[in-house]
């Protein structure tokens, strides 16, 4: 049994051990005060007032928000948010984690195959929004063209036609899924062999596996991509801003494109409270998805 | 023991360090001047640099006055990207850094924030001792500049009308198109195919269709008011009645990449015969030179190219507006100097002449010398161009410039497409203009 002296080392070893833990977490304690913390919290103060952005705000009261809910677009783009977070959902993830799979069978040339499902993530989505609005050209597009060999009469403007320009918008980043690929197949791999091997030995087929021992031994890996898939959309902005600029009419439109038209306007209590909006929404898929999720939960 | 005490200090010290080390201070001598030997020096953010076509003509005048200078002030040119230069300016003025100089900055922006804020030096008391500076200016402009007695931007010398330009190798009007009314215009124009831009802006497309409201009744005054107050209401009959010969214009007369395309995909289509007409300002008469023919194809020859005012005798300009310069209220006196000499030196005669030599434009008030009249003579699109601007023309504000930011700048290309594929109505067009720039107002 420890003596009282022994207790008082330790007390004071642990007083020491904090002292330092906490004066090396001190810049960064400051740093998150200083580019988050703060900032997020004027975001929230000032989308209650009406500000120009240079002058002080005024207090407004719930006014920006009540412009906001009447406001034609912010409708309709929460409406292709909840589209696009559906396509994230299901088909976004579900590629990536689909490929994970194919990759976890090490065929040959699955390290290759990885590497090149990379490269995408290397261009910017203002480069890719540009290779796309090349893509989707109706005059000099490759798409077109390919259309045009069975159809010579063929001509869509995929980006200036509705409804097509919703879906154009959306596969600008759908089979873009390689950071889901990279979590999944880091979890996968990190299974224990032997967990499989005694899945086989009990009989279970090779889809048996995928769905009852591997699928939910990657339950943590999916839901982070699903958080990260669908807080994407929520802030997705240089993909419409450079192909549609929310358009046509307002078949594209999200809040980010709202927020920034706003910032244009010196409207900058406006596009807070547009702010703020996203930053609850991506606050309520966190959740949700944490939950639907277990990501608390552990597999082991 | 210590030396991983000391360690962990340096190490703590560093990373601390490393957080607030980033900002850097504008280090001015004990004048409160950034010089060095004597030799005042501004650093003007500047997007016309580089590449930027507004480069061809302001970089050899920054170095004229460097030379003229030489000893005693300099200007430097700190490249900003076009795209980003109201940004950066409204940036620098949140962290009370402002360029001695400042080129430009969005009129709303001046309007509302850096008159109101006392950002601008009061140029007033020096330009009415400048008579030379004073006599050049256009009266609309130092009317819209001054405010309380007090002139806090450089008023306009100079004023470039926008027109439009045709390949005579492939249309030509019969009668002089200025002097055409629209119907007439569109029936000469027949099949021919016009240049329009309808992503980011819709800039060509703005132009148009300012020139077609400016043709209907009350067209005119419309847009002169909303060179004073921005337009909200866009569903008013010569808006409307002017929607209707754009999507008429736009479906009959486009070329095939109009929708969609940016300025570069519009001049493209101009500059590769697609086209036959593109509606731009004179700045663009330096791409139809010999010199340029890199970007030219399809046989295009900028020799054939013409100039013209729009039906009805239209040039969109804008002299009830803001000039190009102003001056930041924190400069020192030989700060001010130097600006004040720069300004002195950009509204010389000679540079004036210079400038619409190389950009084309009018300086109502400037009496021209031989030799200018004799070079613009020469440039058979700058001739085209000031023989339109007689006292029958008439200049109206684009309309890109009287509808709130973010309708010219997003909604109205956002717009253009539903109503060249006829899946908005003129009214709808209209009415949905309207509701977006009511939004922007709220």
């Amino acid at each position: 049994m420890p003596t009282k002296s022994a207790h008082k080392k330790i007390g004071n070893l642990k007083r020491y051990n904090y002292t330092w833990c906490y004066i090396f977490l001190l810049p960064t304690i400051i740093i998150f005060c200083m580019f988050y913390l703060i900032p997020i919290l004027q975001v929230f103060i000032t989308s209650f007032t009406k500000w120009d952005g240079f002058n002080s705000p005024k207090f407004s009261g719930f006014e920006n928000y009540i412009n906001l809910f009447k406001s034609s677009g912010f409708i309709v783009a929460l409406k292709n948010l909840l589209l696009w977070c559906i396509v994230a959902l299901f088909l976004h993830v579900g590629f990536g984690t689909l490929v994970a799979f194919v990759l976890y069978q090490k065929k040959p040339g699955w390290k290759i195959t990885r590497a090149v499902f990379m490269i995408p993530n290397v261009i910017s989505a203002a480069a890719w929004a540009m290779i796309y609005r090349f893509f989707f050209n109706n005059d000099f597009g490759i798409l077109n063209n390919i259309i045009r060999i069975f159809n010579p009469n063929f001509n869509v403007q995929w980006f200036y036609k509705s409804p097509w320009a919703f879906w154009a918008v959306t596969f600008t980043w759908l089979f873009y899924a390689v950071i889901v690929t990279l979590l999944v197949l880091g979890d996968l791999q990190n299974i224990s062999p032997e967990i499989n091997e005694a899945a086989i030995i009990d009989g279970a087929t090779g889809w048996q596996l995928i769905r009852y021992i591997q699928l939910p031994l990657c339950r943590g890996a999916i839901g982070t991509s699903v958080i990260a898939s669908l807080t994407s959309r929520v802030s997705m902005y240089e993909q419409i801003a450079l192909t549609t600029a929310g358009g046509p009419g307002y078949d594209t439109m999200s809040l980010p494109i709202l927020l920034v038209n706003a910032v244009t306007d010196y409207r900058y209590g406006y596009a807070n409270a547009i702010g703020v909006v996203m930053f609850i929404l991506g606050l309520i898929i966190l959740a949700v998805v944490s939950k639907m999720f277990r990501m608390n939960d552990s597999d082991y | 023991m210590k030396i991983n005490k000391l360690l962990a200090l340096v190490i703590c010290g560093a990373m601390m360090l490393s957080s607030v080390g980033c900002g850097k201070t504008n280090v001015k001598n004990k004048d409160g001047n950034n010089s060095q030997n004597g030799v005042v020096e501004l650093k003007i953010p500047s997007y016309k640099t580089g590449e930027n076509v507004g480069a061809v003509f302001f970089e050899p005048q920054v170095k004229r006055f460097n030379e003229k200078y030489t000893g005693k002030y300099k200007i430097t040119l700190e490249t900003v990207p076009q795209d980003n230069f109201s940004d950066r300016l409204k940036q620098l003025a949140q962290q009370k850094a402002l360029p001695v100089l400042v080129q430009g900055g969005d009129p709303d922006w001046i309007k509302n924030v850096v008159i109101p804020n006392g950002l601008a030096y009061d140029l007033g008391p020096w330009i009415n001792e400048t008579p030379a500076i004073k006599d050049v200016l256009i009266e609309d402009s130092l009317k819209y500049c001054t405010v309380g007695g007090k002139v806090y931007v450089m008023p306009m010398a100079t004023v470039r009308s926008i027109g439009m330009f045709y390949n005579s190798s492939m249309w030509k009007s019969e009668k002089d198109i200025n002097t055409l009314t629209v119907d007439e215009f569109m029936t000469e124009l027949g099949d021919q195919k016009i240049a329009f831009s309808t992503a980011e802006n819709g800039w060509v497309a703005g132009l148009m269709y300012t020139a077609l409201i400016a043709n209907q009744d009350g067209g005119k005054e419309l847009l002169a008011s909303g060179a004073q107050n921005k337009i909200v209401d866009l569903n008013k009959p010569a808006f409307v009645n002017a929607a209707a010969q754009l999507q008429k214009m736009l479906q009959k007369n486009a070329a095939s990449n109009s929708i969609g395309a940016t300025y570069p995909d519009a001049a493209n289509a101009f500059m590769s015969k697609q086209a036959s007409i593109i509606a731009n300002g004179p700045w663009m008469a330096a791409e139809f030179e010999e010199k340029n023919s890199a970007n030219w194809s399809n046989g295009f020859n900028g020799a054939d190219i013409r100039a013209s005012f729009y039906p009805g005798g239209i040039g969109i300009a804008n002299t009830s507006t803001y000039g190009e310069w102003w001056v930041s209220a924190s400069a020192s006196e030989k700060e001010l100097e130097c600006a004040k000499a720069f300004l002195e030196f950009i509204y010389s005669p000679n540079e004036l002449e210079a400038f619409m030599l190389a950009e084309g434009g009018e300086a109502p008030n400037l009496k021209y010398s031989d030799s200018f009249k004799e070079k613009q003579s020469k440039s058979q699109i700058l001739f085209d161009l000031a023989e339109d601007a007689t006292s029958n023309a008439t200049f109206v504000p684009c309309f890109l410039d009287i509808v709130p930011n973010s309708v010219a700048n997003s909604d109205f290309g956002r717009l253009l497409p539903s109503l060249a594929d006829g899946t908005y109505t003129p009214e709808k067009f209209c009415e949905m203009l309207s509701k977006a720039a009511a939004e922007a107002t709220a």
